[in-house]
């Protein structure tokens, strides 16, 4: 095993790494950016090396510095966290190429699986479905109904330039092709200067499943189960749990099956994620992720397993050491991703200085966080602040443990995200498990929450008089100013006379 | 003293008297018991209410306040006798229009309108970047541009004005 490896990364997650490093008697070295100086994943490493900058380019991403740093420091691996280099193929080559391990798939596969037109060709090639539709664009109205035939109804016309849900056209059956085929490509042809147009297969009501899978390097290959992501908005997740609720031990197995198929065909190594939409019993591959997600926790708390301790095993070499049989599954987990946002002002960003922070407690909670009085809270980095997570005997109870734990929770300086998990998680439509990708969007968070809102006025109130008292006993700087000399004065230890006689005889 | 007191936009009054030290609490013209007490100078306050016990969170100034109940948040606006007269003055004035200001710093990535533009409500008047996300803000009412205060690609810090419109 390694003795001392570095986290080419910040926030919750390199923190999240170095604990479990520091459990297995790994030394840590972290890299931080200016601003980053009293961050926790600095002050919780063993060696801590400055990124000078505050941007991620000049920081977090720069290849050349964090290559330099692991040199000067003698670190035998880099654990790339997720975002900034995680996924970035010619740092995962740089890093081998430094005779470092790379704790993270090969290079190869996260290049393969980071265009999506080649992945989705590996993926066919393999076997693996997805969603139906035609790789080329379709000229005419002829064309399309032809293609059409063939993918099954109900197609999406969607802008070959597209985006934004601008030049997407949902065709029912043949009949109405015409028409949403000539309104597609007009709208496409003005918002993009494109009118060229794909077909696909429409998927009603889709829900986002992934399946974690764990790879070694010889030949041994696991999934550990599922996790249902369908509370995104802008395909931002909020909510992920373990198991769904849609998903049975057939349809787990199918999955997982597939998923582990995807993996082998771009000679996967370590921990990965196969997301998949599903639709109607139905699922799709979208992407894979080639790196440690986000969401990990969820899996862990069911499954008993520390993701991190395998990739961190299989980086150096060892075999997985456990078979399928060996993945078991007991509860349920949720997690909630805590953001600096005002979810009631379409999710803006917030900024601030983090002042109040109050930590959820008690049983089968779980904070992975970075966290801290002080922080402040800016544009330079992802906003997403903490996670907690909590497991449950069944999804009910896990359900009711999240509430009350973000019932405890308060993060004061910045908005979050949390009250909008909250009514998600009161929602019946998420209880009953009945919900798609798009329940997040479609709920009113702007909606007024009548209970506790008489508290909320009355201590709207107490605040502003205690303020007024304050301001009215703190007095005018001019008032404040002999006072504070006087205090400043009879406190200040300089060695007179008197004081020295009173300390020598105390 | 009287505070008119407005919760996530809906309207309540508080009025709080002090007997012999003692503080009388009416709630839109009810009484309750009510002990406030700050826990820390941070915004940590342990409230018992008509019996029931609130750990509550305030943050703000005097006249806009945050203020977190069990997790819920509740964005409170308070004005006294005084304020709300010079508040109803203005609000007859002109409303909605005026100033628009970043509600967050970031950076004016687009400018989709110019001035003597007129624009509709909720038309969208710039792109504002900020955390890897772009914004539009859209304009409150019915309205002209007067005057843009940005420019393409500048930063802007929270509160700072962007657009003027009437």
């Amino acid at each position: 095993m390694f003795e001392r490896i570095l986290i080419a990364n910040r926030g919750e997650i390199a923190l999240r790494v170095i604990r479990t490093a520091r459990e297995m008697g790994i030394e840590c070295v972290a890299v931080y950016s200016d601003v980053d100086r009293s961050a926790l994943h600095t002050r919780m490493a063993d060696v801590a090396v400055p990124l000078h900058g505050t941007l991620p380019s000049e920081t977090y991403l720069d290849i050349d510095a964090i290559l330099d740093a692991a040199r000067a420091t003698r670190a035998e691996a880099i654990h790339p966290g997720y975002g900034f280099l995680a996924e970035n193929a010619e740092f995962a080559r740089r890093v081998e190429a430094a005779e470092i391990a790379w704790i993270g798939p090969p290079p190869a596969a996260i290049e393969a699986m980071g265009d999506k037109i080649t992945s989705r060709r590996i993926m066919k090639e393999a076997g693996v479905p997805v969603v139906p539709g035609l790789t080329d664009p379709v000229l005419d109205v002829p064309a399309a109904l032809a293609a059409s035939e063939e993918i099954g109804y109900p197609i999406a016309l969607k802008a070959a330039a597209g985006g934004g849900g601008k030049g997407i056209r949902i065709v029912p059956e043949p009949d109405a092709m015409e028409s949403a085929f000539r309104t597609a490509a007009g709208e496409a042809q003005s918002a993009f200067g494109d009118g060229r147009l794909y077909v696909e297969r429409y998927l009603e009501r889709p829900r986002h499943i992934e399946v974690q899978v764990m790879f070694d390097n010889h030949g041994n290959s696991v999934h550990l189960f599922e996790r249902e992501c369908s509370i995104q908005r802008r395909h931002q997740k909020l909510i992920e749990e373990c198991p769904s609720p849609i998903v049975d031990d057939e349809l787990r197995e199918r999955m997982g099956e597939v998923a582990l198929r995807a993996g082998r065909a771009v000679d996967y190594r370590g921990a990965g994620t196969v997301e998949f939409l599903w639709s109607k019993g139905e699922f799709f591959f979208l992407e894979m992720n080639t790196r440690l997600q986000v969401e990990h926790p969820v899996t862990e708390m069911v499954t008993g397993r520390d993701l991190v301790r395998d990739q961190l095993r299989v980086a150096a070499g060892e075999p997985l050491g456990y078979a399928q049989e060996d993945v078991t599954m007991s509860g349920s987990a949720i997690e909630v991703r805590i953001n600096a946002e005002d979810p009631a002002l379409g999710f803006l960003p917030s900024t601030g200085t983090i002042k109040n922070l109050r930590w959820p407690g008690g049983p089968w909670v779980r904070i992975d966080s970075g966290l801290f009085r002080g922080l402040v809270v800016g544009l330079a980095y992802d906003p997403m602040l903490a996670k907690v997570i909590v497991w449950g005997v069944d999804r009910a109870t896990a359900i009711a443990r999240m509430v009350r734990a973000l019932e405890e929770l308060h993060v004061g300086g910045v908005r979050t995200g949390a009250p909008a998990a909250l009514a998600v998680l009161e929602d019946t439509r998420f209880r009953e498990g009945d919900f798609d990708t798009q329940l997040l969007e479609s709920m009113d968070l702007t909606a007024p929450r009548p209970d506790d809102e008489a508290v909320a006025a009355i201590a709207a109130a107490f605040h502003r008089q205690h303020l007024a008292r304050r301001r009215a006993l703190a007095g005018s700087h001019g008032d404040r100013r002999p006072w504070l000399d006087r205090a400043r004065r009879s406190l200040t230890a300089y060695p007179t006379p008197d004081r020295g006689q009173r300390e020598g005889g105390a | 003293m009287k505070y008119y007191v407005s919760v996530n936009g809906r309207e309540h009054t508080v009025d709080i008297t002090e007997v012999a030290g003692v503080p009388v609490v009416e709630l839109d013209g009810e009484r309750a018991e009510v002990s406030y007490h700050e826990v820390d100078r941070l915004g940590q306050v342990a409230m018992v209410v008509d019996g029931k016990t609130f750990a509550v969170s305030i943050e703000g100034g005097a006249d806009a306040v945050d203020v977190s109940v069990a997790g819920r948040s509740y964005h409170v606006e308070l004005e006294d006798d005084r304020e709300r007269a010079a508040h109803a003055a203005e609000r007859a004035g002109g409303a909605k229009t005026g100033v628009v200001k970043s509600v967050m710093p970031g950076i004016v990535v687009r400018i989709l309108v110019a001035e003597g533009d007129t624009v509709e409500e909720g038309q969208p008047l710039l792109i504002l970047e900020a955390m890897k996300m772009q914004n539009e803000i859209a304009a409150p009412a019915n309205a002209t541009v007067r005057s843009i205060h940005v420019t393409e690609n500048s930063a802007v810090s929270g509160g700072e004005k962007l657009v003027t419109l009437e």
